[in-house]
């Protein structure tokens, strides 16, 4: 039961009739209130029931973050009657949902269809929180209202900016496989196949015995490895929970291990995911071929980072329990923090680099690069002078990682994902996959 | 809407009762602070204000003095408590009505009139005549009346009156204090002047001698009216017309239901899991509000030295393990320095504390930014 607008202006207007009616004013102001009751109450009887009101949902269920999402809604109204009135599709805030209140036309025993833009500002999962349907009586003085409940799950994925950086990375990864028209020798240490001298290959790929074999020159043509194992560790504790720029640092990490991933997936090479911090938040194994970049989308997408202490020897067993006794490439993405890392990972690595090749990636943030640039009063040299702390505790850190053979990328967050694409071309190119 | 009812009306109850709670102890402690609580008058010649102008100390010495002081808010208690040998102090005349100043002077009672209005005075003391309006001065008594003798001067600087019976302290042109006979044989003392009976100016000359005289041992009414109530009065309501009167009905619906549309929201809110918000260089901005506080001038130096040495010994080609003297050396031998120089900016003083202040430090930054400059002029 609501009252409207337009209730309130018939019993202001009742006001000057009392006014008017002279000797006969307490006659008018009771009968006055007794009529504007008896026409609310009048106008909720002949209202359609919004209890009555069937809704249901369809639309997207996913959206890349960034990107606008349409769910619709049926309302189908039974009743004989028109039903009239507003109707507010809930979403939390951060979704942005729009519009907030339709208005609801819906003839007797007809469907309509209403259309929610969505256009989420976080990721992870947003649940409908409710559909209110507010039903005007025929006289619009008054209204019958009810919240229904017409569950629907919106998934925000990562928006996964840097899939830009995708083709100009892959046209590097074609290079190396020697399938290029650049007639450049694949770069990889895995026997391709045989075909015939062109000007310019180098002399030294010549396969002799081919050769002997037939009329023309033979060269042999080497290309990477593939099916190699990759496996990406997202660090989903505290340090991943500070903000670089407005994003916190997990987001930073997930862009950078989603053009890996598509990477490597287009490289043959199979990619699993874990996200850790105490206990494994999320997983993706990938069985055989195909591309797992989806499949990891949706598992990054409910992700938040926790305000834990990762346990970095949880981890490690996680990795080394693993399937297979295959070696595989170790992707960390985590904080280059060195009380957290000197205390948690580094005693663990030996046991990690012993069976794997580890690579750790992690974004620098670009306000201790400027704040060790400010100079001034005394306030900015104590300021440069603690970003410079900062700075220098994470070359150190960076340092005991590589002397332990773990390959470090840091980057600001611009670069980071194509940084850690390129350390992976890197590596490849020079078989130490 | 679908949770069961008895957890419905429990949770109804725990979201009502704070409020509850709140509305309770509001009530409570407005009632305990109002026991008691009377609020104390005031005013010119009020008998119970211990105000400048107040007559407290007046009604105190009369008291002691063996006098019994009534104290009469209206006519009635005023006239009732004069039956007999008593003194009626009259303040704030212009509070009475007529009938009551005709009352006041029909009964036998002797009346002490501290500047009467000009009907009060008429009726009261009649043939006496208000004929100036003096300063506040301090007149000889000049009289024959024993009272005003034996107190000498006092306060009676005020309206003047002339006639009547006797009077005493000429002040321009009429008598401070009169007396006059009434037709039915009770006298009317006119006094021209509230100062004589004040707390402020009671202590001053003989004041408060000519009071005591004035009553000389007789109980006092002190009559002091209040301010006349509307009593039997219509009130601005009865006032209105009839259909502005009953127009109040409507409005009053009307504002209800003007209430219950506003205050209907459309479907509950919606609540929102808020993300933690903290920026990952807050840890570094941290460490810089502490050297700040702490003047950690040693501490920030010391980092500034380490990062420029270690960017400088990467410049010039040394290795991690390369110590103090060959990082310097190198430096100076690249830019044209003193090594010695070299080695003191960056590694500073071998005993420590050669930044003694914030300024010294700002200087050291700026040094360190120039040597590096100019070691690799491209950057």
């Amino acid at each position: 039961m609501a009252i409207t607008g337009r209730a309130v202006a018939v019993a202001f207007a009742a006001v000057p009739v009392v006014l008017a009616a002279g000797a006969l004013a307490a006659w008018a102001a009771w009968a006055a209130v007794a009529l504007v009751v008896l026409l609310i109450v009048a106008d909720t009887a002949l209202a359609p029931s919004a209890r009555g009101v069937r809704l249901e949902r369809s639309g997207d269920t996913s959206v890349r973050l960034g990107e606008t999402a349409r769910v619709e809604l049926v309302v189908a109204n039974p009743s004989g009657r028109a039903l009239r009135g507003v109707l507010r599709d809930a979403w939390p805030p951060s979704t942005g949902a729009r519009p907030s209140r339709h208005r609801l036309r819906v003839p007797g025993g007809e469907r309509r269809r209403l259309e929610t833009v969505l256009e989420p500002q976080r990721r992870g999962d947003h649940a409908s929180a409710g559909v209110t349907v507010r039903s005007l009586g025929p006289m619009g003085l008054a209204a019958r209202q009810a919240t229904h409940t017409v569950p629907w799950v919106l998934r925000a994925l990562p928006p996964f900016h840097s899939r830009r950086h995708l083709p100009g990375k892959l046209a590097r990864l074609r290079e190396l496989d020697g399938r290029t028209s650049a007639l450049v020798r694949g770069q990889g240490s895995e026997f391709d196949s045989l075909r015939e001298y062109v000007p310019g290959d180098d002399v030294r790929s010549i396969d002799w015995r081919a050769t002997a074999r037939r009329e023309s020159v033979v060269v042999r043509t080497w290309r990477p490895e593939r099916d190699r194992r990759i496996l990406l560790v997202l660090d989903t504790g505290r340090t991943s929970a500070g903000r670089v720029g407005d994003v916190p640092r997990l987001d930073h990490s997930m862009d950078a291990a989603l053009l890996l991933a598509a990477l490597a997936a287009k490289a043959g090479d199979r990619v699993d995911l874990l996200a850790f911090d105490r206990r494994v938040r999320a997983q993706v194994r990938t069985r055989g071929r195909g591309t797992s970049v989806p499949t990891m989308v949706q598992a990054m997408a409910p992700l938040e980072a926790e305000l834990v202490e990762s346990d970095p020897a949880a981890m490690a067993s996680a990795v080394l329990g693993g399937q297979g006794r295959s070696r595989r490439l170790v992707v960390l993405l985590t904080d280059l923090n060195a009380s957290a890392l000197e205390e948690g990972l580094l005693p663990m690595l030996p046991a990690l680099t012993s069976r794997h090749t580890v690579m750790l990636a992690a974004v620098s943030d670009p306000v201790v690069e400027s704040m060790a640039a400010e100079r001034g009063d005394a306030r900015a040299v104590y300021r440069s002078a603690a970003a410079r702390r900062t700075m220098a505790d994470r070359r150190r850190v960076t340092a005991e990682l590589r002397k332990r053979g773990v390959e470090v990328v840091d980057a600001p967050p611009e670069t980071i994902a194509p940084a850690l694409a390129d350390a992976y071309i890197a590596m490849k190119a020079q078989g130490r996959l | 809407m679908t949770t069961a009812p008895p957890s419905q009306a429990g949770a109804r109850w725990r979201r009502a009762r704070g409020p509850i709670a709140v509305v309770a102890v509001l009530v409570l402690l407005s009632f305990v602070v109002s026991l008691g609580a009377r609020p104390e008058r005031t005013g010119s010649l009020e008998p119970e204000a211990t105000t400048p102008e107040g007559s407290r100390a007046l009604v105190n010495i009369l008291e002691e003095q063996g006098s019994e002081v009534t104290v009469a808010r209206d006519s009635a208690a005023a006239l009732d408590a004069a039956s007999g040998d008593a003194l009626v102090v009259l303040a704030a005349s212009h509070r009475l009505t007529r009938g009551e100043l005709e009352r006041l002077a029909a009964s036998d009672a002797d009346v002490l009139a501290v500047r009467p209005t000009g009907p009060a005075l008429r009726l009261l003391a009649p043939g006496v005549e208000m004929v100036g309006r003096g300063d506040d001065v301090t007149p000889e008594p000049e009289c024959r009346l024993p009272a005003a003798r034996a107190a000498g001067a006092a306060d009676a600087g005020g309206e003047s009156y002339s006639g009547g019976d006797s009077g005493c302290y000429p002040v321009d042109g009429g008598e401070g204090l009169v007396v006059a006979e009434r037709p039915d044989g009770a006298a009317t003392t006119v006094l021209g002047a509230t100062a004589p009976l004040t707390n402020e100016r009671l202590g001053r000359e003989g004041n408060a001698a000519l009071m005591l005289n004035l009553a000389s041992g007789r109980d006092v009414v002190w009559f002091l009216p209040d301010v006349p109530a509307q009593s039997g009065q219509s009130t601005v309501w009865d006032l209105l017309p009839l259909p502005l009167r009953w127009s109040v009905v409507p409005l009053g619906a009307a504002l209800v239901l003007l209430a219950l549309w506003r205050g209907r929201r459309l479907g509950p809110l919606v609540t929102e899991r808020l993300p933690v918000v903290v920026r990952a260089a807050e840890t570094t901005e941290g460490r810089a509000r502490l050297y700040a506080a702490r003047r950690a001038r040693d501490r920030a130096s010391a980092a500034l030295r380490a990062d420029t040495a270690e960017r400088l010994r990467t410049a010039v080609g040394l290795a991690a393990d390369a110590d103090a003297d060959a990082v310097a050396a190198a430096v100076a031998l690249r830019t044209g320095d003193d090594p010695a120089q070299v080695r003191r900016l960056l590694y500073g003083a071998p005993e420590g504390g050669d930044v003694a202040d914030d300024a010294a430090l700002a200087a050291l930054a700026d040094d360190l930014d120039r040597l590096e400059g100019r070691l690799s002029p491209g950057a």
